[in-house]
């Protein structure tokens, strides 16, 4: 009796195994890769962006289970570490030990031509939300620079408050990398272009230890500026090298009494946090051009989702992180797991996706074409940013309230 | 070359020498007691940069206060790895080596946790709020408070060292360690309490480094690591066993990063991305021509005189 209970408990147990087995067999897994900076100082935003993908991959696995569709995706992520080498590595390690044929990510624009080379060569799909450097546009390749616009409209903005303001001369201060040294270059271009006299730029290697010997070169070069006429200072930093630039600024005072422009790195409350760097900025008549979202359904949705399951709200850009990795999602679950065919497909299921920020529109490289921005200025009462006026890089239209 | 540029750049070469000098001090020291080029005083050094952050955002932006905390809390993380990792592999007799290799080891992992704990608590882009202040004005020469709590601290902590070294029992214990490690064990040295004093020692010193660097710049998870080439310059100049040599060669590689810097950039247009490349020169080039650094420098320069 017990032998045959034993044995009649094996038989079901084997066939409960075997049907799950099979229904395993059914779910096809794709893994989505993701590259970000986890570490260095761009760790803050690799980790709220792959935070951004967790989110939508958990909700596109919920809708594809609810709907009945037998797909369902998985990350695996890697850390860049911020560095074009890192990324390459990155990526490699996601494909190789995967076989993941889209990649979302990486950050900037370095890292993104650090993995250029990999991705063309294998047909791996690089999806990167807010990679703007103009280096990264170039047509005809496997990488989609799909959110942020690329910086040669940042440019003419800066270019077109350089000139309303009139400034006659300006002083550069940026990174040497892609992104810095493209929109330098391009302003440079548009500045002079539309009337600007002399610009100078001094750059400086990413992930500086102090910015003391260049802030001191900077205020040499403002000072012979000025004599010739209108001069400002146009910082192109990330946040974390503002703040060690505006330490020495603060006390200097040729840069403590000269107007400045900054990337919208620098339009962050974080940089007002300090009392000190905020009277500086707001001394400085301090003016910065951001991409702005005109505002979805969908982002206060994303915001309340997020801080559901993060507790805490998204950091800047994780929308359009979020949004990348739906757009990578939606076109494989269209062209399958291929890396050839996605690269195919995404430009139109990212011309007709509309996610938490904006509508997200490629140009001929594979880039966001649409492009408004915000303008914003220190608050006079208050350590914030306000919105001052826009910027339409379609039409080359500049409002701003001064 | 306008004044104001030179007045700048030396003002600064004495700022950061003096950083330079507070950090370099705990490699020399754990050299020439511990006998471990310690790669994980990096993390000692950012360490003492976040407690100073969390000081003085939690409790008080008094320099005193931030900079006192800073010291206790990487001592106790430098003593913390020592009876960790360092020690139990000094009995079992691990060669340098290895041990080079454990202070890596270390090294990273206190920086990833490091990481985690940032990242968590969103301490990321936070600054140190200790208000900047201009205590001395005579254009173009600009001297701010953390000028002073710099040059005074390094200055200050260098005299107490010396004293330490040399009219202390613990002192001459210490020296006696870096002389001749097993007569000091025979002259009944505690070998053990030396050690974890050193540690101490040295964790403090990487922690006020550390917080007095976040004053003069900014706070983020890899400051000690992007300090450490240069600091490491400076203790080969030292020798890796010369306290005043060390402190030269402190002042050596902030000169050449700052004030030959700004010469070349002024003068050759060498941009500044050149920089980061002195520290490598100077291992360099001191490697190959005087490999004992200043070491016996100062000895021969008296017996000269005489």
């Amino acid at each position: 009796m017990k032998k045959s209970f034993f044995l009649v408990f094996c038989i079901v147990l084997c066939m409960l195994v075997s049907f799950q087995v099979v229904a395993q067999d059914d779910v096809e897994t794709v893994v989505l890769g993701v590259a970000q900076p986890f570490t260095g100082p761009l760790g803050s935003f690799g980790t709220d962006f792959s935070k951004g993908i967790e989110l939508a991959v958990e909700q596109m696995n919920a809708e594809l289970e609810s709907a009945g569709v037998n797909t369902r995706f998985e990350i695996a992520s890697q850390d860049t570490e911020g560095t074009p080498e890192g990324a390459a590595r990155a990526v490699q390690t996601i494909v190789q030990t995967t076989g993941a044929q889209v990649i979302v990510g990486p950050l900037t624009t370095s890292e993104v031509l650090g993995v250029k080379q990999f991705a063309d060569d294998n047909n791996i799909v690089i999806v990167a939300p807010a990679s703007s450097g103009l280096p990264g546009a170039i047509p005809d390749d496997n990488i989609f620079r799909v959110m942020y616009p690329p910086d040669n409209f940042a440019a003419k903005a800066f270019a077109e408050i350089a000139t309303l303001r009139g400034y006659e001369n300006i002083a550069i201060l940026h990174m040497d990398d892609p992104f810095g040294n493209g929109l330098a270059e391009q302003f440079t271009a548009d500045f002079t272009a539309a009337g600007g006299s002399e610009v100078i730029t001094i750059s400086y290697a990413p992930d500086p230890v102090d910015l003391a010997s260049e802030a001191t070169s900077l205020s040499a070069e403002v000072s012979t500026l000025t004599g010739q006429g209108s001069t400002a200072v146009f910082c192109i930093c990330f946040l974390a090298d503002a703040q060690k630039l505006l330490q020495v600024a603060i006390v200097d005072p040729v840069l403590s009494s000269t107007e400045w422009m900054g990337i919208e790195n620098l339009a962050n409350p974080e940089l007002l946090a300090d009392a000190a760097h905020a009277d500086f900025l707001r001394n400085a008549n301090f003016i910065s051009v951001s991409f702005t979202d005109r505002g979805t359904p969908l982002a206060a949705e994303f915001v309340e989702s997020f801080t559901e399951k993060f507790g805490a709200e998204p950091g800047p850009f994780t929308n359009y992180a979020f949004d990348a990795a739906n757009i990578a999602m939606l076109s494989i679950l269209i062209a399958g797991n291929d890396g050839e065919a996605v690269s195919e497909i995404l430009p139109f299921v990212s011309n007709h996706y509309i996610g938490t920020a904006v509508q997200a529109y490629l140009d001929d490289n594979g880039d966001q074409a649409i492009a408004f921005y915000g303008i914003y200025e220190v608050s006079p009462d208050a350590p914030e940013f306000t919105l001052v006026g826009t910027y339409d890089g379609s039409s080359g239209e500049l409002e701003i309230a001064e | 070359m306008p004044s104001s540029l030179l007045i700048d750049s030396l003002v600064r070469s004495l700022q950061v020498g003096s950083l330079y000098a507070l950090m370099a001090l705990g490699i020399t020291l754990t050299m020439s007691v511990i006998r471990l080029p310690n790669f994980a005083h990096a993390e000692y050094i950012t360490v003492g940069g976040y407690t100073a952050l969390l000081v003085s955002f939690g409790l008080s932006n008094n320099p005193l206060v931030v900079l006192s905390l800073s010291f206790i809390v990487a001592a106790l993380v430098a003593l913390v790895s020592h009876y960790a990792v360092f020690r139990p592999m000094e009995k079992q007799n691990t060669s340098t080596y290895t041990m080079l290799l454990a202070s890596f080891a270390v090294g990273l992992i206190l920086r990833y946790i490091i990481f985690l704990l940032v990242d968590r608590f969103e301490l990321f882009d936070k600054r140190i709020q200790v208000p900047l202040e201009i205590w001395y004005r005579n254009n173009p020469l600009i001297l701010t408070n953390i000028f002073f709590w710099v040059v005074a601290s390094s200055i200050g902590l260098v005299i107490f060292l010396s004293l330490l070294l040399n009219r202390t029992p613990l002192g001459r214990e210490m020296r006696a360690l870096a002389n001749n490690l097993e007569l000091a064990k025979v002259i009944g040295i505690r070998v053990s309490r030396v050690k974890n004093l050193t540690w101490l020692l040295v964790g403090g010193l990487a922690g006020l480094a550390g917080a007095l660097w976040g004053m003069y710049s900014t706070v983020s998870p890899l400051m000690g690591w992007f300090a450490i080439l240069s600091v490491f310059a400076a203790a080969i100049l030292g020798g890796m066993s010369s306290f005043p040599g060390t402190i030269m060669g402190a002042y050596l590689v902030s000169f050449s990063e700052n004030t030959v810097m700004q010469f070349l950039n002024y003068y050759l247009g060498v941009d500044f991305n050149f920089k980061p490349a002195i520290p490598f020169i100077i291992i360099v080039l001191v490697l190959m021509l005087r490999p004992q650094g200043f070491t016996g420098f100062f000895d021969t320069a008296r017996g000269l005189r005489r």
